[in-house]
């Protein structure tokens, strides 16, 4: 499987999750056949929770990890 | 053209209204953007982080419509998902084995299934205004209810209940709503009904084995896979001692006798299961009593897994004990009847043989395996001794009597090997307690030796009777014959030499000195006393004499003589005519010559060995010789006197041989068949001292002029006066005395008178008197100087062969010349 990573470190929330949301959407197919996983680097402590309810409505899974600082985000598809 | 002012001011009044709708258009997009942020959960943009530009480039509405059609689709598949969910639960819910009902606060019921429908008989689903009360419980109190317990508690609750004349386990499971508050209660209704009644069957199932494995004599047990005790009953129990409590944590390996070299591996492995089978083992009791047990074991398997085993056991102890007491005495008794010098058989009502001893066995030829089931007849064919006739088989009359009888007579047994044996029996029935006849018992014995040993016992007495009648004979014809010979030899010397009367006499001594030996053959056969023993070294003295016995002739001796061969105490003289006779009769058996073989073993005879010898040391001595051999009818008679087939034969020679050895405590036997040859067995007790190379006998003394008186006492007159003569011949003075007090009388006279006798010549016995055997210590009585000679025919007396222990100091053997007697005188006398 493909890993995506986007490195949205900087941005504020909400650009940082309509920044993830935008590789989500044209991900989507790709995602959902288990293509490819999106791995969303941020420093934005609200889009973790942010991203991961979105992408959980839209049927994703996610996984968020601690970093120094930062965070990863991951978003696969759940088949 | 420049615009008119006018122009301008419009223009400038439309940018500024058209600078006012596009900011309402943007204030608008980024109310909307806000409110779709806010729907997706997240702040609203604020207006410093994106100018208008790049948040209509950005195109977050596009963004986020494009992310909502995700999530559309996501709803809709959840909500396909959750209809499925929902069907199945409905399913599960109809279909479930338990009745479910749910209720809410007010009881009423919002959901029922077919089960609880089915349970209560409601045949639609109920109107949704009807509660659990009034459908299921009816009569129930809410102190019962277990659905206002759980709505109360918050929890689940559970309860039985019965119901419809049906048991239920019932459980109540509160549904909190979004407010946290109780809104509903699932109420699962089991039914217990027959499980318990399954239970109630099983208890009373259970109830019945325990009964009959706890009231059962035999021991049972149940033993889990580890060897642990799991089950065990009151007989169990009993038998070894334990109590209930103490059963637990016991395992069998506890119970089995450590010593049980029967249960052994191989019980071990049916205890632990890997076979079953029936089964002799030991228990050991709480006691430490050993107790034998009988009885199976088979593996238990649970879910095709051993689990341990169960075991049906009886004790046997005392049957064993029983078993073992009987077998003892089953054996003593066979031990008994083996041992048993009888021989013995049993037979069944019909005759049949059922038992049969070793001595039976040996006597009959027949193995007890062989023997069995087989007719008494078969076994046991008799005749008559002397007839030969067939004789009946006394079990017959018996069987048929029942009255024990003993044969007439005897009779001869064919054993199956054709050996015969002479026997008696006696047979007796066997009775039950009825005292019926279910049997017999033949005894029997094999009488062949001890006929053997009668008939030897009948010779010895006939020959002993022989004898004492030819002693009598002998010692009168002796004393007849002392005087003939010394009269004749008076006669020879006054005839004239060469005379007609010369010759006459010197006929008549020839003859009177055969009818001598012949007298002292019969004397010797007749026994007169013991032989003169002293010991001998038997090897040289059967060579000497054998040789001796075949010179001259076409027979030689072969010997076969150890040279350790034992030395024995002996009249060498008489040992001496033993083998000379043997031998002259091995010659005459042997006309056309051979060889004798001759033959001497050292043996040790004992009570086993022989019925006849005393317990001892004898030297065996064999004489073979390979001659016609002796017919059978002659076997028994060749040692009686007169007895003989040969034309020239006296009869003596075997009847003396016979004498002589009995007379030195020892057995002649004889072993012969026509045409294989003779066998003489001769035993003589031996002696382990050495010989001592004998003194050289003294020499005659020289005649000389003698002179002195001379007593002479004989009850024969004939002899008197014969000695009378020979005694003045030879210049003595005699007085003649008749018997032993007359003699004692004349000889005190004769001392007292200062003439006393210078001997006395006494005869050894005298009939119906005091012979010289009594007379002789009365005589050393009266002159304890006194010399006396004893003269006898019985040269073999005790007191003729010892003399000088009995008192005398000489000897004279009647007949005797006048040579015998002066040469005898002259030395006693000394030459006085």
């Amino acid at each position: 499987m493909e890993t995506i990573e986007i490195d949205i470190r900087g941005q504020l929330c909400p650009a940082t999750l309509l920044v993830a949301l935008k590789e989500i959407n044209a991900r989507g197919a790709q995602l959902r056949a288990g293509a490819v996983k999106l791995r969303f680097l941020i420093d934005n402590r609200d889009a973790t929770g942010t991203i991961p309810e979105s992408a959980a409505n839209m049927g994703y899974g996610v996984a968020v990890d601690r970093q120094e600082g930062w965070y990863r985000v991951e978003v696969f598809g759940r088949q | 053209m420049q615009p008119s002012e006018q122009q301008n001011e419009d223009l400038l009044r439309e940018i500024g209204d058209l600078r006012r709708k596009h900011a309402a258009a943007m204030q608008y997009v980024r109310r909307k953007i806000d409110q779709l942020l806010t729907v997706m959960g997240t702040s609203p943009l604020r207006p410093e982080e994106l100018d208008d530009n790049t948040l209509i480039e950005l195109d977050p509405i596009g963004i986020i419509s494009d992310s909502f059609v995700q999530v559309l689709r996501h709803l809709k598949e959840t909500n396909e998902q959750l209809k499925v969910a929902h069907d199945e639960i409905t399913a599960i819910f109809d279909s479930a084995g338990m009745g479910i009902l749910v209720v809410d606060r007010d009881l009423r019921v919002l959901a029922s299934n077919r089960k609880i429908r089915e349970q209560f008989t409601v045949n639609t689903p109920p109107r949704e205004d009807v509660t659990c009360r009034e459908l299921i419980c009816k009569k129930g109190t809410d102190q019962d209810c277990p659905a206002l317990k759980a709505i109360a508690s918050g929890a689940g609750e559970r309860c039985e209940m019965d119901l419809e004349n049906r048991h239920f386990d019932v459980v109540a499971t509160p549904i909190r709503g979004k407010d946290g508050g109780i809104t509903q209660v699932v109420l699962v209704y089991m039914d217990l009904t027959d499980r318990i009644r399954a239970q109630e069957e099983l208890r009373r199932s259970e109830e019945r084995y325990r009964d009959l494995f706890e009231n059962s004599t035999d021991l049972i047990q149940i033993v889990g896979g580890d060897g642990s005790i799991v089950y065990v009953n009151q007989a169990w129990r009993d038998a070894l001692g334990y109590s209930a409590d103490e059963i637990a944590g016991k395992s069998i390996f506890d119970i089995i006798h450590p010593d049980c070299k029967d249960c052994g591996p191989e019980f071990k492995s049916v205890v632990c299961g890997h076979k079953g089978g029936r089964f002799e083992t030991q228990f050991i009791t709480r006691a430490r009593e050993p107790i034998v047990v009988e009885g199976n074991v088979s593996p238990i398997f649970d879910g095709g897994v051993f689990a341990g085993t169960r075991g049906i056991f009886r004790d046997i102890t005392m049957r064993k004990r029983a078993e073992n007491e009987v077998a003892a005495e089953r054996e003593q008794l066979a031990v008994t009847l083996r041992s048993i010098g009888d021989g013995v058989i049993t037979t069944d009502i019909h005759g049949r043989v059922v038992l049969i001893n070793k001595v039976a066995e040996r006597l009959t030829g027949w193995r007890q395996e062989d023997a069995r089931g087989r007719m008494i007849h078969e076994l046991f064919p008799l005749k008559h001794e002397k007839t030969g006739l067939d004789h009946l088989c006394p079990v017959d009359r018996v069987l048929q009597t029942g009255v024990a009888c003993e044969l007439d007579g005897n009779a001869v047994l064919t054993a199956r090997d054709g050996k015969q044996h002479l026997i008696t029996d006696s047979v007796a029935p066997i009775l039950n307690r009825e005292s019926a006849v279910i049997g017999s018992v033949l005894v029997f014995r094999d009488i062949t030796e001890r006929k053997k040993l009668e008939d030897r016992l009948i010779k010895s007495e006939k020959i002993e009777s022989l004898g004492v009648l030819a002693g009598g004979i002998a010692h009168d014809f002796n004393n007849l014959l002392n005087s003939i010979i010394a009269n004749v030899d008076i006669g020879l010397r006054f005839a004239n030499p060469d005379s007609e009367v010369q010759k006459s006499l010197a006929r008549a001594q020839k003859a009177s000195m055969k009818a001598k030996d012949l007298t002292q053959q019969l004397l010797t056969f007749s026994k007169g006393g013991a032989p003169v023993k002293k010991l001998a070294a038997i090897a040289d003295l059967i060579r000497d004499t054998a040789d001796f016995g075949t010179r001259g002739t076409t027979v030689r001796c072969e010997y076969d003589l150890p040279a350790d061969l034992w030395n024995a105490e002996v009249d060498e003289g008489q040992i001496s005519q033993v083998i000379q006779n043997l031998v002259i009769n091995a010659v005459e058996a042997m006309p056309q010559g051979g060889t004798i073989q001759i033959s001497a073993r050292n043996r040790e005879i004992d009570r086993m060995t022989s019925p006849v010898l005393a317990e001892g040391r004898y030297v065996a001595i064999t004489v073979h010789d390979h001659g016609q051999g002796i017919p059978r009818e002659n076997l028994n008679r060749i040692f009686e006197p007169y007895f003989t087939t040969k034309a020239a034969g006296s009869g003596l020679g075997l009847a003396t041989t016979y004498s002589i050895i009995k007379q030195h405590g020892g057995l002649i036997d004889v072993e012969s068949a026509e045409g294989a040859g003779t066998k003489f067995y001769v035993y003589l007790p031996a002696s382990l001292s050495a010989v001592t190379p004998a003194a050289p006998s003294a020499a005659s003394v020289p005649r000389k002029e003698t002179s002195g008186r001379i007593l002479v006492m004989d009850d024969d007159e004939l002899v008197r006066e014969t000695a009378g003569v020979l005694l003045g011949m030879l210049g003595y003075e005699a007085d003649f005395a008749a018997d032993g007090d007359t003699a004692l009388d004349m000889y005190r006279r004769a001392m007292q008178s200062g003439a006393p006798y210078n001997a006395v010549i006494m005869d050894l016995t005298i009939p119906g008197g005091k012979g010289g055997r009594t007379t002789i210590g009365h005589l050393l009585e009266i002159d304890p100087a006194a010399r006396a000679i004893v003269s006898s025919g019985y040269s073999t007396d005790a007191v003729m062969a010892n003399y000088a222990q009995y008192g005398f100091v000489g000897i004279v053997v009647k007949p005797y010349t006048i040579d015998d007697l002066g040469r005898e005188l002259q030395r006693v006398l000394g030459g006085k």
